[in-house]
């Protein structure tokens, strides 16, 4: 899988939401599944991913190479069960990098016309 | 409930939603997803209690019922469930290399159908199907004359003013052109060079605009080049300009034709070709054209010599193209006719110029099509023996949790790559096929040069291969899905039949019926050709030879010096060694016209009716030599032939029993005085001869007058009867002709044996092809057969080990296995039987004194149908009779 190449990384964007936030996560480090999706709703996203749509956006992840399967291991936030944990690629950290900078640009846009309030700095 | 008791319950829950999900993700996340919702049910409980954990459970099958059915929907997760076809056919191919009997065998039938299917396709393609070279060539028509009541003509060539009428009108008809054979082209590149004999059309100067052709080099003709007086400019057509050395400067060169200057001004493209119609001559290939020498305006309105050509406004029905040439016609009718009733018909160019061959192409691609559908289902039931060699490997393999799909998949995979191999392999075979047709084939067959195999037609043949394997493994596969080992394990004691045993007993029935439907129409095209091959032209064709001599008239401007030529000639001929005789004539039998036509009226002949345009009779007339009648072979019936000694003032006719039947029904024709409306004399009838066919080996054509040919006809063809091999007579003809005029070339020769061939050759060709169809078919028919038995024998052989060790004797036994094929075939007969009468429509164009539904041939096709099948059933049968019953059951 190469997400090398610019081209490649502006056919991923926009990414869908769910992508940006489990790329967000796991750039902060590894986390499993349901983790990714505390941690969503602890962002204040209003509707928080379902366990199904997490799972099914990790394996397409997977398979387009921003992400990969960490070992299973031990969750010390799970009483200590074992988990399966996820970890962002290089290729993911760019494609993330490029949606987030997309992102700037357009929330700098919305303030420029009036729809954000001007800088609060 | 306990808190645990409720996680537990949770977990059931939530494994039973994971079966939602495709396979492949289930392994992949199934557990994950699980685990996710379970810690989700922990939190939920902690936080909100049985209610909150109650509402995951809705929650968690809304979830898992989306997103199941969204990763199933996948087209990527869909393109990696259908399974690795690298592999696949890998697996295929190492399978079919381990029998490499079964894949010869069966890639080497299908090559051979295929590579048979495709060259019939490509030639029903070229002939029938593809448009001709030309700009827009729906919109071109020949216009041809209908005498009606005027005379028994309904397909004559126009006059030069009909063409000129046409032109005019210029609404629905937007062009017309007119087209004229020479007779006699001698063409040398330059004064005193070696002639060589060509073939020229002159024409209207609008010809290759009205065609939309534009010539490779040069330019075509002018408007104003045409009629007398102006320079004399000829086209080359590519093939003949290649002949003559492919030189590129030629153009504004001087050649010589007929002995007078003519100026090359172009040389058409390699594409072009136009054959012009027989019934403006015989067809043939052109090597240049030449504008017509008189305006035609200058042209008797009452005399048709030209073929009419017109391009019909883009787009026009042919309704709207009918309506404006009857509309033509009319007024030619009114204007030339007196109103009498003659009519101007448009015929579609192409439809015109293959209506001769187009029954045979018919018949053929239909054959091919039947063809086709008989590898199918021989492939198809193939295959299915081969499934049933596998049944153990399939059944072990689908209990051991292979998917049906693969299966399924892998099956028709090697249908379809064995179909791909025989269609690539028959299209090959068919690059070389195609050639040997064209070989084959008559010089004048519409658009013969258009026979080959191109990319398209490749690909079609190689499409239609894979096409028809995958169809044929499509019943193997869906039985293949069916096996499973409990119906495997329950039938160990039938090894080898079950199921599939009725399938390919279906397919050796529909085998059957479909041979029977090709065997018949391939006998009846023999027999057909049979006949026509024992059918009387009127000729002795056996041991005579024949070439063409042009006396042109710039070399021999007064008839009389042609004539002493060609006096000179005769004499040469006759004396040649092993030559028994001589002579000549203006048209050799067979050649489908005449080049002149007469009206013949006699008057005061007792079987005038009184009415004076129905005792007018048109005729073919042709002039013939003295001794014509005894070289060639006619039959005499009365009065004399024409004598060695000639009078000038003297003109003599011998008519056929046609003429002789209709003026004079008692006889006694000879010595009668005729009229012709060619000529202002009367002439004397010195014999009554049957006709030398013109047209058809079988069936009369119009009457026939023969006159003498010192009327001035020329050229010639010089026939000579002879007791050696006919064609070695050539170099001894061409020096004696040399010796007496060097500037005269001698040109088509060909033998009586060979005239007659080529009249046939439509026949040959198609009776030819069927029948190696229909052989094909048979043998496929017979294989399958032989298959089906021996296996049958092989599955029944406790059952009849146990029979002859009761004391069946062998007769029995015999009986009992023939009659399971023979009830095969019997059932194959009787389905096929209606299919006789749809092929027999299809193939009545190329039968000439057979009847479609002769029952002679059907019924003799039939048995020999059953006699082969039988045959072959009777190999196996007796393999159950070597049964040692004694052996065979102590294994058991």
């Amino acid at each position: 899988m190469g997400v090398d190449r610019n081209r490649d990384i502006d056919k991923l964007l926009p990414l869908r939401r769910i992508e940006f936030h489990i790329l967000l996560s796991l750039a902060s480090g590894e986390r499993h599944g349901y983790g990714i999706i505390q941690d969503i709703g602890a962002r204040g996203e209003t509707s928080v991913p379902d366990v199904g749509t997490m799972y099914r956006a990790l394996a397409r992840m997977v398979e387009a190479g921003l992400i990969e399967a960490a070992d299973r291991r031990l969750a010390p936030d799970r009483g200590d069960e074992r988990r399966n944990y996820y970890r962002i690629t290089s290729a993911g950290r760019r494609v993330a990098r490029a949606e987030a900078q997309r992102l700037e640009l357009l929330t700098r846009a919305a303030r420029l016309g009036g729809l954000l309030p001007k800088e609060v700095k | 409930m306990t808190r645990n008791r409720m996680l537990n319950l949770s977990e059931r829950w939530f494994r039973l939603l994971r079966r939602l999900y495709p396979p492949d993700f289930r392994d992949e996340m199934g557990d994950a997803v699980v685990e996710a919702y379970m810690d989700r049910a922990c939190d939920a409980l902690k936080t909100g209690g049985r209610i909150r954990l109650i509402a995951l459970w809705g929650g968690a099958l809304v979830d898992s019922l989306r997103n199941g059915a969204a990763e199933r929907a996948r087209p990527a997760a869909l393109w990696r469930r259908a399974g690795n076809w690298g592999r696949d056919v890998e697996m295929v191919r190492r399978r079919l290399s381990r029998s490499p009997i079964f894949a010869g065998t069966t890639i080497g039938t299908l090559t051979i159908g295929l590579g048979m299917f495709a060259v019939v396709y490509t030639a029903v393609q070229k002939v029938l199907i593809d448009p001709m070279p030309y700009k827009d060539p729906g919109d071109l028509y020949y216009v041809w004359r209908d005498y009606g009541p005027i005379t028994d003509l309904k397909r004559g060539s126009l006059a030069g003013t009909d063409i000129l009428e046409m032109q005019k009108t210029n609404v629905v008809i937007q062009d017309a052109a007119g087209l004229q054979p020479l007779l006699g082209g001698v063409f040398a590149l330059r004064e005193g060079a070696d002639p060589m004999e060509i073939a020229v059309t002159r024409t209207s100067p609008n010809l290759f605009d009205l065609l939309g052709v534009a010539p490779a080099l040069g330019r075509s003709f002018a408007p104003d080049e045409i009629g007398q007086g102006r320079d004399q400019v000829m086209v080359l057509t590519s093939h003949f300009w290649n002949r003559l050395g492919a030189d590129p400067g030629i153009v504004g060169k001087e050649v010589r034709l007929q002995g007078r200057p003519f100026t090359v001004i172009g040389v058409l493209p390699p594409d072009f070709t136009f054959v012009r119609d027989e019934a403006a001559a015989p067809p043939q290939r052109v090597d240049a054209y030449i504008p017509l020498e008189v305006n035609l305006a200058d042209t008797n309105p009452k005399e048709g010599r030209y073929a009419g050509l017109i391009r019909a406004r883009r787009g026009a029905s042919p309704g709207a193209v009918a309506a404006a040439v009857n509309a033509v016609g009319r007024v030619i009718d009114a204007r030339d006719f007196n109103g009498r009733g003659l009519k101007l018909y448009p015929a579609g160019l192409k439809a015109d110029v293959i209506s001769r061959i187009r029954p045979a192409l018919v018949a053929l691609g239909a054959a091919g099509l039947v063809l086709v559908v008989m590898l199918m289902v021989n492939l198809a039931s193939v295959l299915l023996a081969r499934g049933a060699q596998r049944e153990h490997e399939v059944a072990v393999s689908r209990a051991l949790g292979a998917n049906t799909a693969a299966i399924v998949r892998s099956t028709l995979l090697e249908g379809g790559l064995l179909g791909l191999a025989g269609g690539a392999l028959g299209a090959l075979g068919a690059l070389w096929g195609a050639r040997a047709l064209v070989a084959l084939v008559p010089l004048d067959l519409p658009r013969r040069e258009a026979i080959a195999i191109d990319w398209r037609i490749g690909a079609g043949v190689i499409a239609v291969g894979a096409l028809l394997g995958v169809l044929a493994a499509a019943a193997p596969a869906v039985w293949a899905a069916r096996t499973s080992l409990s119906s495997l394990l329950a039938g160990s004691a039938v090894r080898g039949g079950g199921g599939q045993g009725r399938w390919r007993r279906g397919m050796i029935v529909a085998q059957v019926a479909l041979s029977l439907v090709l065997l018949s129409s391939g006998a009846l095209v023999m027999r057909s050709f049979e006949r026509l091959l024992r059918a009387d032209p009127g000729f002795r064709s056996d041991g005579v030879f024949t070439v063409r001599v042009r006396t042109p008239p710039e070399f021999y401007p007064r008839t009389d010096d042609a004539i002493a030529f060609q006096d000179r000639v005769q004499r040469a001929l006759d004396a040649l060694p092993s030559v028994t005789g001589a002579s000549a004539a203006s048209v050799l039998p067979l050649m489908a016209t005449a080049f002149t036509k007469t009206t013949v009226t006699v008057p005061g002949a007792p079987g005038n009716t009184g009415d004076v345009e129905g005792d007018k009779l048109l005729t073919d007339m042709i002039g013939v030599r003295a001794k014509y009648i005894e070289v060639m072979g006619l039959r005499l019936l009365a009065g004399r032939t024409f004598e060695e000694f000639r009078q000038n003032d003297k003109t003599e006719a011998i008519i056929d029993a046609a003429i002789a039947r209709r003026f004079f029904p008692e006889g006694n024709a000879v010595g009668a005085n005729i009229r012709l409306d060619s000529d202002e004399r009367p002439f004397t009838v010195i014999g009554v001869v049957d006709q030398a066919r013109l047209y058809d080996v079988h069936a009369d054509g119009r009457p026939q007058i023969l006159v003498r040919a010192e009327l001035g006809f020329r050229p010639l063809y010089f026939v000579m009867r002879t007791t050696r091999e006919p064609h070695s007579l050539l170099p001894e003809v061409q020096s004696a002709v040399h010796r007496i005029d060097p500037r005269i070339p001698v040109s088509d020769a060909r033998s009586m044996d060979d005239i007659v061939q080529a009249s046939l050759s439509p026949q040959a060709i198609g009776g030819a092809v069927i029948s190696a169809f229909a052989v094909g078919a048979l043998l496929l028919a017979a294989m399958g057969l032989f298959g089906v038995v021996s296996g049958s024998v092989t599955r029944r052989r406790h059952e009849l080990a146990v029979r002859l060790a009761l004391g069946a004797d062998h007769g029995r036994v015999l009986r009992l296995v023939l009659k399971e094929g023979a009830l095969l075939v019997m059932a194959g007969l009787l389905i096929g039987a209606p299919g006789i009468y749809i092929a027999n429509r299809l193939i009545h164009g190329l039968l000439v004194g057979v009847s479609p539904s002769d029952p002679f041939t059907l019924l003799a096709t039939a048995l020999g149908l059953l006699l082969v099948t039988m045959t072959t059933c009777y190999v196996p049968a007796r393999r159950a009779l070597r049964i040692e019953p004694a052996q065979l059951l102590r294994h058991e």
